[in-house]
C-alpha cells in the first residue's frame, strides 16, 4: 500500500478518464459520463487516503516520487505533497466530482465536453502536487488551456468574447511567469527546477529576489483574480457552464493564488518581503471594489464573480501578511471558497438549466417555488458572507487575525468590507429568493434526489470544516509552520 | 582545374536559377529555377570536398541527401502546382494573391 | 447526571430539533412543532436544574476548537452565576414562547419551518450565553443575528418583512465589525480568548480603552443604542412571538450580556464608561419620546425595548453589575409578557393599531388584558413590580459619584416610560369612542369571538400567567441573584427611591389626566404639538437620514465603482483588444502576396546577414 505511486494514480484518473472518453464513440453518453464519475470518485477515495496517510508531525514533502524526464534541462517528473498541496488535492477532487455530477443532465456534445474536462483537471493535480517547476508549468498550462473551447463552445452570454479575454488574460500571465520562472533556472546556476533546491536560502541573492518576485505575483495573481487585472475572471464565470463555473472558481483561481505560495513567496522569501506591503494593499482594495461592484450587478453569476473577486482578495491579502495564520488562513479560505463557489455555481446552474434567466430582477419569492433547490443557494449566500458555522468564517478569521497584526490599517478596511459583502448578498436574496412570488415561475420542479447529490456532498464538507475547523489547520500548519519567522520579521 | 573554376560554376548555376525563381511567371520554370539553384550547393559541396582533402564521404552523403530531398520536393511541388492549375485554370505566379493582407 | 451531562443536553437539544423540524419533519408540521416544543422543554429543565444545582466555584468544560495565533481556542461550557441565571431565563422563556407560538402559528402554511427556526434560536443564544471564550461567543452572537433574520424576516413574501431583516442584519453587522477588531486586538494583546482570564488580566489604559470601545460598537449594534437602533422598530414584521424572544431574552439581550460578562474589562476602561453613560441616557430618553406617540402597539413595546436596553447598560456602566443584570432579567419577563399580550390582541383583533384594538373592545380579552397592566405597571417601574427594584437599584447607582445630568436623564426616561405604558394601558382598556384620537387602521369588521373559537386557549394564556406571575414576584428575589453574581445586593433607603417613584408615579397620573380619565380627550400632551408630534413619529427623521446619508452614500459609491469597472477594466482591456486589431490590420498591407516580392526581400535580407557575418568575422 505504502509503496503504491497514489500520487501518480490521483494524476492519471482523469488522464485515463479522457483517453478513453475520446475513444468512445460519440453517442455513448451515459457510459461517458459513468466514467468521468468513477474517475472524480476515484481521486476523491485517494485524496482521502492521501489524507489519511499524510504524517502531520513529521511535515514536509512526503510521497515523493522521482522519475528523470529531459535531464539534460535538469527536468525531473518529481510529485510529492505537503499539507497545503494535500488540502487543495482533496479540494480539486471534491470539486471534479460534483462537477461531474451536476452536468448529468448535459445533451450537448457530451463527449469532447468530458475530454475537455478531464484533461483540465488532469493539469490541476499536476500543478498541486508538482515539485519540478517546469513540470509545474507544464501542468498549469495544461489547466488552463481547455478553458477556451469549454467556454466557447457550452457557453452562454457572449461566449466567445468571454473565452477570447479570459485566454488572451491568462496567457499575459503566463508571459511574464515564463520569464521569471526562466530567470529562477538561471541564476539558480541552470542545474535543477526542483523546487525543494531553489527554495534553500542563500540560492538568490536580495536584489535578485526583488526582481524577480513581481513576474512571478502577477503572473500568477492574474489567474487567482488579483485586482487590478480580475476583469477577466466575472464574465468568464458568467460565460462558462455550470461545471466549467466551479471547476474554473473553485479550483481554478486558486492555482494562481497556490502558485504564488509555493513558488513566488516560496522560492523567494526576501523579495516577498519586500513586496508584501504593496501587494497587500492591492489585496485590500480588491475586496472592498469586489463587494461593491457586485451590489450592482444584476446577473445572478456577477455577483459571484464578483464575490470570487472579494474573496480572493482575503486569499492574497493572508498570503500577503507572511505569516503563519495568515498563510494558514490563506490556504483555508482556498479551500473553503473552493468548495462555496462551487455550491453557489451549482446551485444557480440548476435554476438557470430550467428558466434560461439569471437577472435576480426577474426572479421574487423563489424559496416558496423551489424551497429545496433555493436552500442550496442561501446556506452558499451565508457561507459567503462568513457567517460562523461554515468553513469560510475560519478562514476569514486567521486571515484577519494576522493582517491586523501586520497591516493594522489594511486588516480593518478589510473587515469593515464584511458589511459590504453582507448587503451585497442579502440585496440577492431579497430579490430573488425572497420577496413577492413572480408566478411566472410556477412551473419550476424541484431537483431528483440524485440531482441533489452535488450540492449536499458540498454543504456537508462547508459544515463540516465549520463546526471541526482544527483538523483543516492542522493540516495546512504542517507546511506552514516555517511562516512564523517571516511573518514576525516585518 | 581550381576552385575557383567549380566555385565560378555553381554561382552561375545559382544565379540562373535565382533569375528564374525571381522574375519567371510559369511555376514549372519558378520549380526549375529551384532545381538549379540546388544543384549549384551540390558542385559547392564536393568542390570544397575535393579541395580542401576532407574525407569523401562527407559530401557524398550530403549530396545525396539533397537529391533526394530535391526529388520529393519536385513531387510534391508538381502536385501543387496541378491542384492550383485545377483551381485557377493557369500557372501564372501573379494569379495567386492569397497571400494579401 | 453531572453538570456536563446536564449542559451538553441543554445545548444540543435545539440543534437536534432544528436540524430535525427543517429537514426531517419537512412536510409534517405536527411534528416538527412537537419536536422543537420537546426540545424547548428538555433545555429548560435542564438549565433550571443546572441553576438549582449551582457551585460557589465556576465550572468549565472545553475542548480545543482551532489552533490560532500559537495558542488553542476552545468551545465548551462555563457555568457560573451569571451564565447559569441567564440560561435559565433565556430557556424558560424561549419555552413559553414555544407554547405560546402552537396557537398563534397554528394555520400559517409555514409553522413547521418557523418553529425549527426558534429552536435554531434557542440553541444560538444557549451557545453564547454559556460560552467560556469570547470565540465561542462571537460565533454565536453572529448566530444569534442569523437567526433573528430568518424569523423577522419569516414572512419572506412581504417585501418590508424581508427589508426589516436585511436591515436588522446589516445593522447589527456594523456592530459586529467593532467586535471582531475589538476580539482581534484583545487575542492580540492576551494570547487567549479565555473569558476568566481575561477578566483576570490587567491592562495598559489606551488599549483597554480601545479594545473596550470597540466591544461597546458591538453591543451598541446588538443591543439596538443610538445610532444603530433604527433596526429595532422594522423588525417588529416578524411574527409577534418572535418580537417577545427577539427583546426579551436573546437578541437585544445579547448585547448587555456581553456588557455584564466583560464588566472587569470595562471597569478599567474610565472613557469607555462615560461614553457608555452618555450613549445609554441618551438613548434611552430618545426613544422614549418616539413611544409616546406611537399607534402600533408593537412599535411602542419595540421602543420601550431600547429605552430599558439604555436603563441596563447605564447601571453596568455606572458600575453596578447587579443592577443591569437584575434588570435584563425582570426585563425579559415582563417585556417578553407584554409581546405575549400583544400578540394575543393583534392575533384576535388583526390589527396592530392601539385604539382600534380598545375600541374593538380589548378589556374582554380578561386575562391577557390583566397581564398587560400588570407586565405595564412593572415596565413603568410602580411598586412592588419586578422592574421596580431593578430600576430603583439602577438609578440609585447612578447616584454615586457621577454627573447629575445621568440622574436627571434617568428620571425623564423613567417619567415618560410610565406616562406611554399607561397610555397604551388606558387606551386599550378605556376606549372612548368620541374621543380625538383616530386609529390608523380598524379592527376588520366581523364577530371576532366566533371567528376565532378554534382551539383551546391554554396555550396562549399559560405563558401569560406564568410570565405575569414572574413579573409580580421576580423582584424579590433580588438577593439570591446577587448572592449568584457574587455581589452583595444594595437596598436603597427610601428617601433614596422617593424621585423615581414620585417620577413614575406622575407619568401614570398625567397618563390618566390624557387618556384614562371618561372625560379625556386622548390626545396626548406631545400630540397637541405638530411639529414636535411629528419628530417623534418619524422617530427624529435619523431613519431618513441614514437612508440619504449611509445606504446613498454606499450605493453612490458602488455605482461609481460599477462604472469603472465596465468602462474603466473592461473598457480598457476591450480598448487594448481593439487598438492590438487595428495595428494589425495596418501591419497587414505590407503582405502583397506577390510570392516573388517576398522571396526576393528575403535573400537580399539573407545576403545582408551573411555579408555582416562574413565581414565581422574576417576583421
Amino acid at each position: 500500500m505504502s509503496d503504491m505511486p497514489i500520487l501518480s494514480i490521483i494524476l492519471l484518473a482523469p488522464l485515463v478518464a479522457f483517453l478513453i472518453t475520446v475513444v468512445l464513440p460519440e453517442a455513448q453518453t451515459q457510459l461517458i459520463k459513468i466514467i468521468n464519475a468513477v474517475a472524480g470518485l476515484t481521486t476523491l477515495v485517494l485524496a482521502l487516503v492521501v489524507w489519511a496517510s499524510y504524517d502531520k508531525d513529521l511535515g514536509g514533502y512526503q510521497m515523493i516520487e522521482d522519475v528523470p524526464w529531459v535531464p539534460d534541462f535538469g527536468i525531473h517528473y518529481t510529485v510529492a505533497v505537503d499539507g497545503i498541496s494535500v488540502v487543495l488535492t482533496m479540494l480539486t477532487a471534491i470539486v471534479f466530482l460534483t462537477g461531474v455530477l451536476s452536468m448529468w443532465t448535459l445533451e450537448k456534445r457530451v463527449k469532447e465536453y468530458f475530454a475537455f474536462m478531464g484533461l483540465l483537471v488532469f493539469g490541476v493535480f499536476g500543478v498541486f502536487i508538482s515539485l519540478d517547476i517546469f513540470v509545474f508549468f507544464f501542468f498549469y498550462e495544461v489547466a488552463v488551456l481547455p478553458m477556451y473551447p469549454l467556454i466557447a463552445i457550452w457557453g452562454s452570454t457572449r461566449k466567445e468574447y468571454s473565452a477570447m479575454k479570459l485566454t488572451i488574460f491568462l496567457m499575459v500571465g503566463s508571459a511574464l511567469l515564463f520569464p521569471g520562472l526562466i530567470a529562477l533556472f538561471v541564476e539558480s546556476g541552470g542545474h535543477t527546477w526542483n523546487l525543494v533546491a531553489l527554495s534553500q536560502a542563500g540560492t538568490f541573492s536580495e536584489s535578485t529576489q526583488i526582481f524577480i518576485y513581481p513576474f512571478l505575483y502577477i503572473g500568477f495573481g492574474i489567474l487567482a483574480g488579483m485586482w487590478p487585472f480580475h476583469s477577466w475572471s466575472p464574465t468568464g464565470h458568467v460565460a462558462a457552464p455550470t461545471a466549467v463555473s466551479m471547476l474554473h472558481a473553485g479550483v481554478l483561481m486558486k492555482l494562481g493564488a497556490f502558485g504564488i505560495l509555493r513558488i513566488a513567496i516560496g522560492v523567494l522569501p526576501l523579495g516577498a518581503a519586500y513586496w508584501a506591503p504593496t501587494f497587500a494593499v492591492l489585496a485590500t482594495i480588491g475586496i472592498v471594489y469586489g463587494a461593491f461592484v457586485a451590489m450592482r450587478q444584476t446577473d445572478f453569476k456577477y455577483v459571484i464573480g464578483f464575490s470570487s473577486v472579494s474573496h480572493m482578495g482575503i486569499v492574497l491579502l493572508g498570503l500577503n501578511t507572511l505569516g503563519v495564520d495568515g498563510v494558514n488562513g490563506a490556504v483555508f479560505q482556498m479551500f473553503a471558497h473552493g468548495i462555496m463557489t462551487a455550491l453557489f455555481f451549482s446551485a444557480v446552474g440548476f435554476i438557470y438549466d430550467q428558466t434560461h434567466d439569471r437577472d435576480i430582477r426577474h426572479f421574487g419569492g423563489l424559496v416558496g417555488q423551489i424551497p429545496v433547490a433555493t436552500s442550496f443557494f442561501i446556506l452558499a449566500a451565508l457561507c459567503g458572507m462568513g457567517v460562523p458555522g461554515f468553513a469560510s468564517f475560519w478562514a476569514e478569521l486567521l486571515v484577519f487575525i494576522e493582517a491586523i497584526r501586520v497591516f493594522p490599517v489594511l486588516g480593518m478596511v478589510a473587515i469593515v468590507g464584511l458589511v459590504f459583502t453582507a448587503a451585497y448578498v442579502l440585496r440577492v436574496l431579497g430579490l430573488a429568493i425572497f420577496g413577492p412570488k413572480n408566478s411566472d415561475w410556477d412551473e419550476l420542479v424541484e431537483p431528483t434526489p440524485f440531482l441533489s447529490i452535488p450540492r449536499i456532498m458540498l454543504i456537508a464538507v462547508l459544515l463540516f470544516f465549520g463546526f471541526v475547523p482544527s483538523l483543516m489547520v492542522d493540516m495546512i500548519s504542517s507546511a506552514t509552520h516555517i511562516f512564523s519567522a517571516a511573518g514576525a520579521s516585518l | 582545374m581550381t576552385l575557383e573554376a567549380y566555385l565560378l560554376l555553381a554561382l552561375l548555376l545559382f544565379s540562373m536559377g535565382l533569375y528564374a525563381v525571381l522574375a519567371r511567371h510559369n511555376l514549372i520554370a519558378i520549380l526549375i529555377g529551384v532545381e538549379l539553384m540546388l544543384n549549384a550547393a551540390n558542385i559547392n559541396f564536393l568542390a570544397f570536398n575535393y579541395f580542401l582533402h576532407l574525407d569523401p564521404a562527407m559530401a557524398q552523403i550530403i549530396v545525396l541527401f539533397v537529391i533526394g530531398l530535391a526529388a520529393a520536393e519536385a513531387a510534391i511541388a508538381l502536385a501543387i502546382i496541378l491542384k492550383l492549375y485545377r483551381k485557377h485554370q493557369s500557372i501564372d505566379v501573379d494569379a495567386m494573391r492569397e497571400l494579401r493582407g | 447526571m453531572s453538570h456536563s451531562t446536564l449542559g451538553l443536553i441543554c445545548l444540543l437539544a435545539p440543534l437536534t430539533a432544528f436540524f430535525t423540524a427543517l429537514v426531517g419533519f419537512r412536510n409534517n408540521h405536527r411534528a416538527a412543532m412537537a419536536t422543537v416544543l420537546l426540545s424547548g422543554l428538555a433545555s429548560a429543565l435542564c438549565a433550571l436544574l443546572l441553576l438549582a444545582q449551582h457551585s460557589p466555584q465556576p465550572e468549565l468544560v472545553t475542548r480545543s476548537w482551532i489552533h490560532a495565533g500559537g495558542v488553542d481556542i476552545y468551545f465548551g461550557l462555563l457555568l457560573d452565576g451569571k451564565t447559569l441565571i441567564m440560561g435559565a431565563v433565556v430557556a424558560v422563556i424561549t419555552l413559553c414562547i414555544q407554547t405560546y407560538s402552537l396557537n398563534y402559528m397554528a394555520t400559517d402554511p409555514g409553522r413547521g419551518r418557523f418553529f425549527a427556526f426558534l429552536a435554531l434560536f434557542e440553541w444560538a443564544m444557549l451557545c453564547f450565553v454559556y460560552s467560556p471564550s469570547l470565540m465561542q461567543t462571537f460565533v454565536f452572537w453572529e448566530l444569534v443575528g442569523l437567526a433573528s433574520f430568518f424569523l423577522i424576516g419569516f414572512w419572506y413574501s412581504k417585501p418590508s418583512a424581508v427589508a426589516a431583516a436585511k436591515k436588522a442584519f446589516i445593522m447589527t453587522r456594523i456592530g459586529d465589525v467593532g467586535l471582531f477588531i475589538g476580539l482581534i486586538l484583545l487575542f492580540q494583546s492576551t494570547h487567549t480568548l479565555d473569558i476568566l482570564r481575561l477578566n483576570a488580566t490587567h491592562f495598559e489604559t489606551t488599549r483597554i480603552e480601545l479594545i473596550t470601545l470597540l466591544l461597546f460598537v458591538g453591543i451598541v449594534g446588538k443591543s439596538a443604542q443610538f445610532p444603530l437602533h433604527t433596526w429595532l422598530p422594522d423588525a417588529m414584521e416578524g411574527p409577534t412571538p418572535v418580537s417577545a424572544l427577539l427583546h426579551s431574552a436573546t437578541m437585544v439581550a445579547a448585547g448587555v450580556f456581553l456588557f455584564a460578562r466583560f464588566h472587569n474589562l470595562f471597569m478599567q476602561a474610565e472613557l469607555t464608561l462615560t461614553i457608555v453613560l452618555c450613549i445609554a441616557t441618551f438613548t434611552a430618553v430618545l426613544s422614549s419620546t418616539m413611544a409616546m406617540v406611537a399607534k402600533d402597539m408593537k412599535r411602542v413595546l419595540a421602543y420601550s425595548s431600547i429605552s430599558q436596553l439604555g436603563f441596563m447598560l447605564m447601571g453596568l456602566g455606572a458600575g453596578s453589575l447587579f443592577a443591569g443584570y437584575f434588570h435584563l432579567v425582570t426585563h425579559a419577563v415582563f417585556k417578553a409578557l407584554l409581546f405575549l399580550c400583544a400578540g394575543a390582541y393583534i392575533h384576535h383583533y388583526e390589527t396592530n393599531d392601539i385604539i382600534a384594538i380598545g375600541r374593538a373592545g380589548g378589556r374582554k380579552l380578561r386575562i391577557v388584558t390583566a397581564g398587560l397592566v400588570i407586565g405595564g405597571a412593572a415596565l413603568a417601574g410602580l411598586p412592588p413590580l419586578a422592574g421596580f427594584f431593578s430600576k430603583e437599584l439602577i438609578i440609585g447607582s447612578l447616584g454615586h459619584g457621577h454627573p447629575r445630568i445621568f440622574v436627571i436623564g434617568a428620571l425623564l426616561a423613567s417619567f415618560m416610560t410610565a406616562y406611554y405604558t399607561f397610555r397604551m394601558i388606558f387606551l386599550v382598556t378605556r376606549p372612548n369612542a368620541d374621543s380625538e384620537a383616530s386609529p390608523d387602521q380598524e379592527a376588520p369588521d366581523h364577530e371576532a369571538d366566533d371567528h376565532h373559537a378554534e382551539g383551546s386557549l391554554l396555550p396562549t394564556h399559560a405563558p401569560i400567567v406564568l410570565l405575569t406571575l414572574g413579573a409580580i414576584g421576580l423582584g424579590f428575589l433580588g438577593d439570591s441573584i446577587a448572592r449568584l453574581l457574587g455581589q452583595s445586593a444594595h437596598h436603597p433607603a427610601l428617601a433614596e427611591m422617593a424621585p423615581a417613584i414620585g417620577v413614575a408615579c406622575f407619568g401614570v397620573l398625567l397618563a390618566w389626566l390624557d387618556f384614562g380619565r371618561s372625560a379625556a380627550a386622548q390626545n396626548g400632551f406631545v400630540s397637541r404639538m405638530p411639529a414636535v408630534r411629528r419628530l417623534f413619529e418619524q422617530g427624529w427623521y435619523l431613519d431618513a437620514l441614514y437612508k440619504k446619508l449611509f445606504v446613498g452614500l454606499a450605493q453612490a459609491i458602488a455605482g461609481l465603482l460599477f462604472g469603472l469597472e465596465n468602462r474603466g477594466f473592461d473598457g480598457g482591456a476591450d480598448g487594448i483588444a481593439s487598438g492590438t486589431r487595428a495595428a494589425g490590420r495596418t501591419a497587414a498591407k505590407a503582405q502583397t502576396g506577390r510570392l516573388q516580392l517576398y522571396i526576393g526581400t528575403s535573400i537580399l535580407l539573407f545576403a545582408a546577414a551573411a555579408l555582416y557575418i562574413g565581414l565581422g568575422a574576417s576583421r
